[in-house]
């Protein structure tokens, strides 16, 4: 029995995001639901059915939010209808998880009940409460002989101030508590309010372009009544479209032709560009323009940029289609020509965080098929210049001459951490070899909440990698941009035979240079194969050179035997070495490897 | 353009007493004084050769190379049958080489005659190291003396045509032991030397259990010293690992690295022949079945012996060419691309730019050639050949 098509009173509508830190068990959970409340048959629930792109499902991860509708037959013998919002669950993608909390009036904080809380869902779970959610603690994986549920209320008390006392206890795994839990949420989690007899007005949510529907937006309707054919307005742009389709998600998309106050679903309005319908834009009926926008959502600004390079300069076109492709699904996706000496023609792409940036790249390579060079990540600086003017230089190697600059800033973040008492030092010293000032230390159960404020450049490097490495897994981060503030920042060149590569630079700050310097040449020279020649690699600021290193020459390279017989298998080795090759890339006469331009990521005082 | 390239015939002896560690050729170890099933052989290689005739059609052999294996394991009885009924089916050219590889631990005195007197008028010894210890780890069955003895024998018996088969870069070695080698064999006066150095290949016991090889710097002034020792002995290198005294170089081996034509039969046999085609020579590859009782089952089978062939695709064929044309010290004469390939000199020109451009080609309009840091590094050069 499925009356999804037909919208329910708002009384039985509930609406609600999963809170959850990677690996704590979102995806089974999301999964259990839908399958307890028949979304999919058995048959049809692939698993982790939510994160649909094959990176998201391979790296376990949310990229995109998604929805999905489903009926619960509860206890009291009515039929809710849940539409649950799902939300990504990395830092990078934060900005993501307050725009599906916006759509939602409840959500459940799921905590591996062996691990306990970390950061991220605090910071989710801060947002969630701000904008008045009801919000639920979950204690997942209670299956396993580490769950320590009194341990983790606790926590989840302190840390959080929420009541935990009676959090619903369940294993997704095995299905345990699983029915309890939806009956916690149908009676704690309020219906949303709306009138549907008033003009429209409903929040697009998540946007995304799919090569046959062209634009599909994710709203959720707080006003009113979205039908098929209505003609509807995107109140930032002004611009009227007519709706072609409207419904849900089961999660597999299906029409029902309206949508009602309260309810979340897809609307498709013959849109082919993405910016045609912005997230956070608030849709109407043409016929009541003046209806109020609701709060949007901040455009995100890239936080990182990277210089992107085809390995083969005829891929060029090719990897310009396909940013342009991508960016049809990823509003945060900044892009624009870059041309580099040592490179050639690329791209300078903006990133959320570095995460993000590895995503892009895998997919490029992946879906697109590209070989791509990515440089080592860079922060945005301000640069308040002698003239009074105020610039932005997200490319090392466009900074401008220096004695025009007044002064230098760099991008200060809030950093959150919370980590298990035993490796707390740890995590200071870390923070403090980062140039991190401390603003705050609070012991919150077995857990110390520290709150730092860190250089940007510093975060977005190896940290969390880093963090991770020191504190066996448990650390976890959560940052956001906080100020811009003048450091003593230099410009780190790196010459290989001499000859300044523009790719390779970076720029540090000025008591990290040499040292830095040294550790760079050395790791570019494990990471620069042998050649037929000696490669030096020297670190200079400005023109004086700090640190140098030489890839010794190759005595020879010859196969010493081969005659008739063997001689296809002696060009099965061949075409090897030319495969090798064409993923290096050819700086001068010096055939550097990818790895190479992000060896400053992988150098570690 | 319907020229054909020379024709040669390589004919494998799929034998060996006990694998060595180091092979990585299709080599069975059978023990000593094995029965080896002569007969059955010889029908299956003139069977073998007999399918493969059409392609030879009107043509002669330059050269013979009977390798292995071991192939000193078969009597002269064998190869004196063997080539007799060659000799029905193809004409040899009057100055035909046919060399033979022996084994210097499994040759007796009179069979050295018997294989003269077969036809064979060119040998080639394994001899790789004369130090026991070195010839121990190599997994040899032959001693340093033995090998000099078998060397006498072969000459006693009318051999006028001696190639030693020498390694470098052993476990263990320094260049002084290696020249020490290359006294000992310069000494016994052999016509031609191969000397090349012990790389660990794929599938060989030394590639799963590789044994600690000498430092690159140690490598190199082993053979820098050797080479000198070579040179100043009379011996000119013409290949990478080829060295010769003037006009005896191996000329079945030149025909390989001039990419001409050559017959492959016997287990695991590869041959390389070509044909008048439509944009120039058709040119395949064959290869023949390889576990020797495989191979002998094939001579009642419809199949036949080959196990498989292939068309050289369009865009291989300059690197095949290189690959084998840049191990020759002074190249090949420009126009033998043309002849053996039957393609345009500007196809092979626009596929050699980079090297050119990285000047490890000689700027030579007569004769493709490596520079001398092209010899040295031959793999990087060819990697560089492109041909699309």
């Amino acid at each position: 029995m499925s009356n999804n098509a037909t919208s329910k009173d708002l009384s039985l509508i509930r609406n609600f995001s999963i809170i959850a830190h990677i690996d704590h068990g979102k995806s089974t959970l999301s999964d259990r639901i839908i399958q307890i409340c028949g979304g999919l048959t058995d048959r049809e629930l692939k698993e982790q059915v939510l994160d649909s792109m094959d990176i998201e499902r391979e790296r376990g991860i949310t990229i995109k939010a998604q929805s999905v509708t489903l009926d619960y037959l509860a206890d009291d013998g009515k039929t809710y209808q849940l539409n649950f919002i799902d939300t990504p669950g990395h830092v990078d993608f934060s900005y993501e998880v307050s725009r599906s909390l916006y759509a939602c009036e409840g959500a459940l904080l799921v905590v591996d009940a062996g691990q306990g809380v970390e950061a991220q869902s605090v910071a989710n779970c801060y947002t969630a409460v701000e904008q008045g959610l009801e919000v639920l603690p979950v204690l997942n994986k209670m299956d396993l002989p580490q769950a320590d549920p009194d341990k983790v209320s606790k926590e989840i008390e302190e840390i959080i101030g929420l009541d935990a006392t009676d959090a619903c206890q369940v294993s997704a795994k095995s299905g345990m508590g699983m029915e309890g839990l939806l009956e916690r949420l149908v009676r704690d989690i309020p219906a949303p309010k709306g009138d549907r007899d008033a003009p429209l007005q409903a929040l697009i949510v998540d946007s995304w372009f799919d090569n046959y529907l062209g634009v599909v937006s994710l709203v959720r309707v707080f006003d009113g009544t979205l039908k098929k054919g209505d003609k509807i307005r995107m109140t930032s742009t002004g611009r009227d479209w007519p709706v072609g389709e409207v419904g849900i998600f089961t999660p597999l998309r299906k029409e029902t032709g309206i949508l009602r106050a309260g309810e979340v679903g897809f609307v498709v309005a013959g849109i082919k560009d993405i910016h045609g319908a912005p997230v956070g834009d608030t849709i109407t009926h043409t016929k009541t323009p003046d209806v109020p926008r609701l709060p949007g959502f901040q455009k995100v600004k890239p936080q990182v940029y990277a210089g992107m390079f085809p390995v083969s300069a005829d891929d060029y076109e090719d990897f310009r289609d396909a940013l342009e492709k991508l960016a049809l699904n990823d509003a945060s996706l900044d892009y624009e020509p870059e041309n580099s000496d040592a490179l050639g023609f690329g791209f300078r792409v903006g990133f959320l965080g570095t995460l993000h940036m590895e995503i892009i790249q895998e997919r490029l390579e992946r879906e697109y098929n590209l070989d791509l060079l990515t440089t080592a990540p860079t922060v945005v600086y301000e640069l308040a210049m002698d003239s009074g003017e105020i610039i932005y230089v997200s490319n090392p190697s466009k900074l401008p001459d220096m004695a025009n600059v007044n002064e230098m800033r760099e991008p200060v973040v809030r950093a959150s951490i919370l980590v298990p008492q035993e490796f707390v030092g740890n995590v200071i010293t870390e923070c403090e070899q980062r140039r991190g000032t401390q603003l705050d230390m609070q012991f919150l159960g077995s857990q110390i909440q520290l709150t730092y404020e860190l250089p940007m450049s510093e975060v977005v490097m190896d940290f969390f990698d880093r963090l991770k490495s020191i504190t066996k897994g448990y650390a976890s981060l959560d940052y956001n941009f906080e100020r811009f503030e003048a450091a003593k920042l230099v410009r780190l060149d790196v010459l290989i035979n001499g000859d300044r590569v523009d790719a390779l630079a970076v720029i540090i700050h000025r008591d990290h240079a040499h040292s830095r310097g040294r550790l760079l040449v050395e790791k570019m020279k494990e990471l620069i194969p042998r050649q037929m020649f000696d490669v030096a690699i020297q670190a200079a600021i400005g023109g004086q050179v700090v640190a140098r290193s030489t890839v010794k020459a190759l005595r020879k390279n010859v196969t010493a035997k081969c005659y008739g017989g063997d001689a296809s298998r002696k060009k099965k080795l061949l075409e090897k070495q030319k495969a090798g090759k064409k993923r290096m890339k050819q700086v001068g006469r010096v055939e550097i490897p990818q790895d190479a331009f992000l060896a400053v990521l992988k150098v570690n005082d | 353009m319907s020229a054909l390239p020379p024709l040669a015939l390589y004919v494998h002896v799929p034998w060996c007493v006990r694998k060595c560690p180091y092979c990585d050729f299709n080599s069975h170890g059978v023990g000593y004084g094995a029965d080896l099933p002569e007969d059955a052989y010889l029908q299956a290689l003139l069977a073998d050769l007999d399918a493969d005739l059409p392609l030879a059609a009107g043509r002669q052999l330059v050269s013979i190379f009977i390798g292995g294996g071991t192939p000193s394991l078969m009597s002269a009885d064998f190869y004196r049958r063997f080539i007799a009924e060659l000799r029905l089916r193809l004409p040899l050219a009057e100055d035909i080489e046919i060399t033979l590889e022996a084994n210097p631990g499994t040759v007796e005195h009179d069979r050295f005659e018997g294989y003269r007197e077969a036809g064979i008028n060119r040998l080639s010894l394994g001899i790789q190291s004369f130090q026991s210890s070195q010839l121990t780890a190599l997994g040899r069955i032959h001693s340093g003396n033995d090998a000099k003895r078998a060397f006498q024998q072969a000459r006693d018996a009318g051999f006028d045509n001696i190639n030693l088969d020498l390694m470098h870069g052993l476990p263990g070695q320094d260049p002084v032991l290696a020249e020490d080698d290359l006294q000992q064999a310069l000494a016994l006066g052999p016509e031609h030397l191969s000397w090349y150095q012990l790389t660990l290949e794929p599938n060989t016991e030394f590639h799963s259990h590789p044994p600690a090889l000498p430092e690159e710097e140690t490598l190199w002034n082993i053979q820098d010293k050797g080479h000198a020792r070579l040179e100043a002995a009379g011996f000119q290198r013409y290949e990478i690992s080829a060295y010769s005294r003037p006009g005896r170089e191996a000329r079945h081996n030149l025909n390989y690295w001039t990419f001409g034509d050559y017959l492959g039969i016997g287990a695991g046999a590869h041959g390389k022949l070509s044909r008048p085609g439509e944009d120039g020579l058709d040119i395949e590859r064959r290869w023949k079945s390889r576990q020797p009782e495989a191979y002998l089952r094939r001579l009642n089978d419809p199949r036949g012996f080959v196990a498989g062939h292939q068309r050289i695709p369009e865009h291989d064929l300059v690197l095949e060419f290189a690959m084998n044309a840049l191990r020759l010290v002074d190249g090949v004469p420009m126009d033998t691309w043309g002849r053996h390939t039957g393609r345009s000199l500007e196809r092979l020109e626009g596929s050699l730019e980079e090297a050119r451009k990285k000047g490890l080609l000689v700027e030579d309009p007569s004769h493709l050639r490596a520079s001398a840091q092209g010899l040295l590094f031959l793999n990087d050069l060819l990697a560089m050949v492109s041909d699309d």
